[in-house]
C-alpha cells in the first residue's frame, strides 16, 4: 500500500467515524470556548494529536526537581540519566535522543550542533507553563518534533506582585538556591507592564556516603548549575504586545574530581534571548541563541570550545474567518521564519561554519461546527545545500458525547515529519557527512479521550492513544564504520498509550491522581549488512517497550501529601537486544504545608527520593544513588489577591 | 571477623592440602574447569564488557560467565584474562578515570575473589602470570594519548598487592614471559620501536631491544626462539643473548597493519592478520601464515579471506579461533577455523571479542 492509499484509507476511516458520530448529534448544552489565538499558540494548530498540560500546582510541586524528574512521572517519556546533575536524554515514543523537540517560546532549543536538550540542564523553575505534545509536529514546530515536542513557556503575570526565596538541602551535600520576582504595572491608559525576574543556582556535590552499590561503582560527579530568567511584557489596550525574553543557562559537570589527570569537565552554556512584537494578527519575533560547550579532561585550562550562533526571524499573520453565527470559523496563520546558523567547534572540518535555514508554513485550524474541529498543516523548510521533504499534516477531533457530565472524543491524525540533521553530523571532520540526508516519517495516530464528572464532585478523565510511526534515513554513526555517520536505519515505532486522572474535592480535602502507562514497539526494519539479520525486528537500544509513572496526592487545608512512582521497563542496551538494563521503579515522597502569614506564604516541604533504596543501573553500567532526603523551603511576599499558592490550580 | 575470617582461610586452605594428600589427582570442581574463555571488549562508553564460556564440545556460549557466577558485570571493557591454578586475573578498563581495575576470580568457578583498582591499576591492557605473580601491562592515566605514563603493575597473586611498577614508555602492550624474563612491546599508537626485557628476579629493566617498528612479542617457538612483530616485520630473537637472528619482511605495503599474532599449536608457524581501512573506516585485509623456517613471507595465499578483531589458536585442538565484531552495539561471534584455514563453525559471544584463553 503506499502512503497516499493509506492517507486515503485513513481520511476514509476517519469520515466514516465522523458520520457515525453524527448520528449521536442530540442537544447538548456545551457552549464552544472562544478560541483566541494570539501569538505563537502551536497546541491550537495540534488537533488530533495527544496533548498534555502540565498544571501550574504541579510545577510549583516540582520547583526543585529538573523536568526530567516530572516528565518521567506524567509522560511515558523514558529518560536516559547518567547520574544527578549529569546527562539526560528523552527517549519518546520510541525514537531516539535526537526525535524530541523542545521549544522555548515557539523557539526550538535543542543544541544545533547535537540536536538535542540534555534535560538535566533544564529544572522546573526556569519556565511558567509547560505542555507536551506526542507524536510527530513537524510541521507546526518544525525538525526534531517526531517523537514528540515539550513547549516551555513565559507567561505573563497580571495580578500580583510577589517576591519569593527559596531553597533545597538535599542528602549528598546538595543545595539549591531561587529568587524570584513578579511584577506589575499599569504605565498608562493603555499600557500596562509585566515580567518576572528568577535566578536559580544548584550545587551538587554528590558525596555519597558509599563508593558502590552492590559492587556497582557510582561515579563521582559534581555539578553546578545556574541560571536566570527575565521576562518582560509591555501590553497595551489597542492589541498589542510587546516582550523580552532572556533565559542563561550555565551547567558545569565535573567527573572524577577527585583524579586531577582523568577528571573530565563538561560546560554546558546557553544565552537565549528573544523579542516578540505583535499588533493585531501580525507577529514577529527575533531571537539569538548562543549554545557552549566546553570539554576538557585533566587540565581545565585546555579546553575544547564548541559554540554556535543562531540567529532566528520569524514573522507570521493570523487570519480569521467566521463561517456562521453558531462558531463555525477557520483560522488561518501564515508565517515564515528565518534561522542563521554560525559554529565554530574543536572537531569540525572548519574553524567556522555558517549554515542558512528558513521556513515556510501554513497552518490551519478549521471548527467546522461545535463538534469537528480539522486541522491541516503545510510547511517547507529550506536548508543550505538541500532541502528537507514538504512537509504536511492533517489532523482532526470530533466530539461524539457532549454533554457537561460526560464527554467522548475521537482523534486521529495523519503527519509528516523531518529532521534537519545535526550540526555534528554534517560537519564533524572526517566523521561526519556534509551530503547526510535528512530523516523523513509519516506518523499515522489515532485517539479517544473521555471526561466524566460524577454527582458527587469526581472528575475522571481517560484517553486512550495508538500510533505508527515510520521513520526514513534514519542517521546513526555506525560503529562498525568507526562511528562515521550514515542513513543507514530505518525505525517503525508502533504503540498504545493509556492515560487516567481522578480529582476530587471533599470540602477542605481533595485528592487527585493521574496514571499513565505506554507500550512503545520500536524496531530497525532495513539490512544494512550481514550481520543486521540479528538487528532487524529487534527492539531500539534504551527505549523500554512498557514504561508507566504514577502521581497521587491528598490535601487537607493548608497540608499536601503527594506519592509519585517512576516505572521503567527492561531496556535493551545492545542493538541485538543481547544485553539489557532491568526494569525498575522509583517511589517519591513529598509532604508539604503552607502557612500564610501576614506578608509571607511560607512553604515547606519535605521530600523523600527513592524511598525504596531501589537499586539500579545507568547506561553506563554505574550506579545511581539510593535513598535520599531533602527540605525546601518557599518565602513568598505577596501583594495583592490573597490566595494560597499551593491552591493555584 | 576480619581475624575470624583469615582463620576461616586458613582452615580451608588447610583442608585443601589435607584433601589434596588423599587424593592422588583431585579433578578441579566448577564450571568453568575446562574449555574457551572469549574476552569482550564491549563497548567503551558503556561498560559492558564480559567473559564468555564454551566448552570445545558446545556451539553455544554462556555470555557473560562473570555476572552468571556474581549477580555483578565487570563493568569495564575486558582487555585481558590470564589464569594460572585456580587464580584468574581479568583486566576490567572502565570509560571514566579512577574506575579501572584488575577483578581476582577462582578460575574454576569464576567467583569474585578481590580486585585492585585506581590508582594501582589505570588502563590495563594485557596481563601475564608465572609462578605466584601477575605481571599487567598499563598505560597509566594517559589522560593526554602521549603514552607518557605506562608501567607494568607486578601483582604478588598471593597477597592480591600491588608489589611493584615499573615505568615503560609509550604504551606498553603485549608481553611474553619466557625463562624468568618478561618480554613487553608497546602500542602502534605509542609509536615507540622498543622492546623491554624485564627481569623476573630483580624485577628491573635488564635491556631494552630497538628494533624497526612498533613492537609486539609474539612468543617461542618450538625452537625455543622468541618471536617478535615490529611493524611489517617479524623478527626472531634469541632470548638468552637477544641477538636477532632473522628478519623477514611481512609486507613492504605502509597502509597495512599486522597484528593478531598467535602461535599454532606445534610452535611451528604464526597467524596474524594483515589490514587496511578504507575511506569509510571499514576494515579490509586477510589472516596468512608464515612457518618458522620460511625464508620470506608470501602473500600469496591467505589462509582466510577475512580480517578479524581477534585471533588465536587453541594449543590443545590446534583450531583457530577468530573474533567478529560486527558493530560496538551487537553481540559479536566466535569463529572457528581448521588449522588449514576451513570454516568449522561460529558462536555467538558478547560485544566485540577480541581475545581467547584457552584451558
Amino acid at each position: 500500500m503506499t502512503v497516499y492509499q493509506k492517507f486515503v484509507l485513513f481520511v476514509t476511516l476517519t469520515a466514516g467515524a465522523l458520520l457515525s458520530g453524527n448520528s449521536y448529534a442530540q442537544t447538548d448544552s456545551v457552549s464552544l470556548e472562544p478560541v483566541n489565538i494570539k501569538g505563537f499558540v502551536p497546541e491550537k494548530f495540534m488537533s488530533g494529536l495527544k496533548i498534555q498540560q502540565i498544571d501550574s500546582a504541579i510545577l510549583y510541586t516540582y520547583k526543585f526537581q529538573n523536568i526530567s524528574e516530572l516528565l518521567s512521572v506524567f509522560t511515558p517519556i523514558a529518560f536516559n540519566k547518567y547520574g544527578p546533575g549529569q546527562l539526560t536524554t528523552a527517549f519518546f515514543r520510541g525514537t531516539s535522543a535526537n526525535h524530541t523537540a523542545v521549544l522555548w517560546n515557539g523557539l526550538n532549543i535543542n543544541s544545533p550542533i547535537l540536536g538535542q536538550t540534555d534535560f538535566s540542564t533544564i529544572p522546573v523553575a526556569g519556565f511558567d507553563a509547560m505542555s507536551v505534545q506526542f507524536g510527530s509536529a513537524s510541521s507546526i514546530v518544525g525538525t526534531d518534533a517526531v517523537g514528540g515536542s515539550i513547549l516551555l513557556s513565559s507567561i505573563p503575570q497580571n495580578q500580583t506582585n510577589e517576591a519569593s526565596v527559596a531553597g533545597q538541602i538535599e542528602s549528598f551535600d546538595n543545595y539549591q538556591m531561587q529568587l524570584a520576582a513578579r511584577y506589575h504595572s499599569v504605565l498608562n491608559e493603555k499600557w500596562s507592564i509585566s515580567g518576572k525576574t528568577s535566578g536559580y543556582f544548584n550545587r551538587m556535590n554528590n558525596h555519597f556516603p558509599y563508593r558502590e552499590r552492590r559492587e556497582y561503582a557510582l561515579l563521582p560527579a559534581e555539578a553546578d548549575q545556574k541560571g536566570l530568567i527575565q521576562d518582560i511584557f509591555l501590553t497595551s489596550k489597542n492589541d498589542q504586545e510587546i516582550s523580552a525574553h532572556v533565559w542563561l543557562t550555565g551547567n558545569k559537570l565535573v567527573t572524577s574530581p577527585a583524579n586531577l589527570v582523568g577528571r573530565e569537565l563538561t560546560l554546558t552554556e546557553a544565552y537565549r534571548t528573544m523579542l516578540r512584537y505583535r499588533i493585531r494578527d501580525l507577529t514577529l519575533r527575533t531571537a539569538w541563541v548562543r549554545d557552549v560547550i566546553d570539554y576538557a579532561k585533566g587540565d581545565f585550562e585546555n579546553v575544547d570550545h564548541a559554540v554556535t550562533d543562531k540567529f532566528s526571524t520569524r514573522a507570521e499573520q493570523d487570519f480569521t474567518w467566521n463561517l456562521n453565527n453558531l462558531g463555525s470559523n477557520i483560522y488561518i496563520k501564515a508565517g515564515a521564519e528565518w534561522t542563521h546558523y554560525r559554529t565554530s567547534v574543536a572537531g569540525y572540518e572548519k574553524p567556522l561554519i555558517t549554515e542558512d535555514r528558513a521556513d515556510i508554513f501554513l497552518l490551519t485550524r478549521w471548527q467546522a461546527n461545535r463538534r469537528l474541529v480539522v486541522s491541516l498543516n503545510l510547511r517547507q523548510a529550506l536548508v543550505t545545500g538541500y532541502n528537507p521533504p514538504f512537509t504536511p499534516s492533517i489532523g482532526s477531533e470530533y466530539q461524539l458525547f457532549q454533554r457537561n457530565s460526560y464527554q467522548l472524543k475521537l482523534k486521529g491524525s495523519l503527519a509528516r515529519s523531518y529532521r534537519v540533521p545535526t550540526l555534528n553530523e554534517r560537519y564533524w571532520a572526517v566523521l561526519g557527512n556534509p551530503d547526510i540526508k535528512p530523516e523523513s516519517g509519516w506518523n499515522k495516530e489515532i485517539g479517544l479521550e473521555q471526561s466524566l464528572k460524577s454527582t458527587f464532585g469526581d472528575v475522571f478523565t481517560a484517553s486512550i492513544t495508538g500510533y505508527h510511526n515510520r521513520v526514513k534515513d534514519w542517521t546513526y554513526w555506525n560503529p562498525t564504520k568507526n562511528y562515521r555517520v550514515e542513513n543507514l536505519q530505518q525505525v517503525l515505532a508502533r504503540g498504545l498509550e493509556l492515560q487516567l486522572s481522578w480529582r476530587r474535592d471533599f470540602g477542605a480535602a481533595k485528592s487527585g491522581l493521574n496514571f499513565n502507562y505506554a507500550w512503545n514497539k520500536s524496531v530497525q526494519e532495513k539490512a544494512y549488512d550481514a550481520y543486521s539479520v540479528d538487528v532487524i525486528g529487534k527492539q531500539l537500544r534504551f527505549v523500554p517497550l512498557h514504561s508507566a509513572g504514577l502521581n497521587t496526592f491528598f490535601q487537607y487545608k493548608n497540608m499536601r501529601l503527594t506519592a509519585q512512582v517512576q516505572s521503567v521497563g527492561k531496556r535493551y542496551i545492545t542493538f541485538d537486544n543481547s544485553t539489557f538494563l532491568k526494569e525498575y521503579a522509583l517511589v517519591h515522597l513529598i509532604g508539604e504545608v503552607t502557612i500564610p502569614l501576614s506578608a509571607v506564604y511560607l512553604r515547606v516541604q519535605g521530600q523523600i527520593n527513592n524511598v525504596s533504596n531501589t537499586f539500579y543501573l545507568n547506561t553506563q553500567n554505574n550506579a545511581m544513588p539510593g535513598r535520599s532526603f531533602a527540605i525546601n523551603m518557599v518565602a513568598a511576599f505577596r501583594k495583592g489577591p490573597k490566595r494560597l499558592p499551593i491552591l493555584e490550580n | 571477623m576480619k581475624k575470624q575470617l583469615s582463620g576461616l582461610l586458613f582452615f580451608a586452605a588447610f583442608s585443601v592440602l589435607v584433601s589434596s594428600c588423599e587424593q592422588s589427582d583431585p579433578e578441579p570442581k566448577g564450571d568453568y574447569t575446562a574449555g574457551v574463555f572469549v574476552l569482550n571488549e564491549g563497548n567503551f562508553f558503556q561498560n559492558n564488557g564480559a567473559v564468555s564460556f564454551f566448552t570445545r564440545e558446545q556451539t553455544t556460549a554462556d555470555p557473560d560467565i562473570f555476572s552468571k557466577v556474581n549477580g555483578s558485570a565487570l563493568t569495564g571493557g575486558v582487555q585481558g584474562y590470564a589464569a594460572i591454578g585456580e587464580q584468574g586475573v581479568i583486566l576490567v578498563d572502565n570509560a571514566n578515570a579512577g574506575m579501572d581495575k584488575v577483578e581476582f576470580v577462582n578460575s574454576n568457578t569464576f567467583q569474585r575473589q578481590g580486585t585492585i583498582g585506581a590508582p594501582d591499576i589505570e588502563n590495563p591492557r594485557e596481563v601475564v602470570v608465572a609462578g605466584n605473580k601477575a605481571y599487567v601491562s598499563c598505560w597509566g592515566s594517559n589522560a593526554d594519548y602521549t603514552y607518557a605514563t605506562g608501567y607494568i603493575a607486578i601483582i604478588d597473586l598471593n597477597t592480591k598487592k600491588v608489589t611493584k611498577k615499573i615505568n615503560i614508555a609509550s604504551g606498553p602492550e603485549n608481553m611474553v614471559f619466557a625463562s624468568g624474563k618478561l618480554f613487553v612491546g608497546t602500542v602502534s599508537d605509542g609509536g615507540g620501536k622498543t622492546l623491554t626485557v624485564i627481569d623476573a628476579a630483580t624485577e628491573t629493566i635488564a635491556k631494552p631491544i630497538v628494533l624497526d617498528g612498533s613492537v609486539t612479542p609474539i612468543g617461542l617457538d618450538a625452537n625455543g626462539k622468541l618471536w617478535v612483530g615490529a611493524g611489517l616485520k617479524a623478527v626472531r630473537i634469541d632470548p638468552a643473548s637477544y641477538a636477532v637472528e632473522n628478519t623477514l619482511t611481512i609486507s613492504a605495503d605502509s597502509r597495512k597493519f599486522a597484528g593478531h599474532f598467535a602461535f599454532t599449536s606445534d610452535l611451528k608457524s604464526v597467524v596474524y592478520n594483515l589490514s587496511y581501512y578504507d575511506a569509510n573506516f571499514v576494515a579490509h585485509g586477510e589472516t596468512y601464515k608464515f612457518g618458522i623456517a620460511d625464508t620470506q613471507i608470501s602473500l600469496a595465499t591467505p589462509l582466510i579471506k577475512r580480517v578479524f578483531t581477534g585471533l588465536a589458536v587453541d594449543p590443545s585442538q590446534g583450531l583457530i579461533y577468530a573474533g567478529v565484531t560486527p558493530s560496538y552495539a551487537q553481540a559479536g561471534y566466535a569463529v572457528r577455523y581448521r588449522a588449514d584455514g576451513t570454516l568449522v563453525d561460529s558462536i555467538k559471544v558478547n560485544v566485540a571479542p577480541t581475545g581467547f584463553f584457552f584451558k
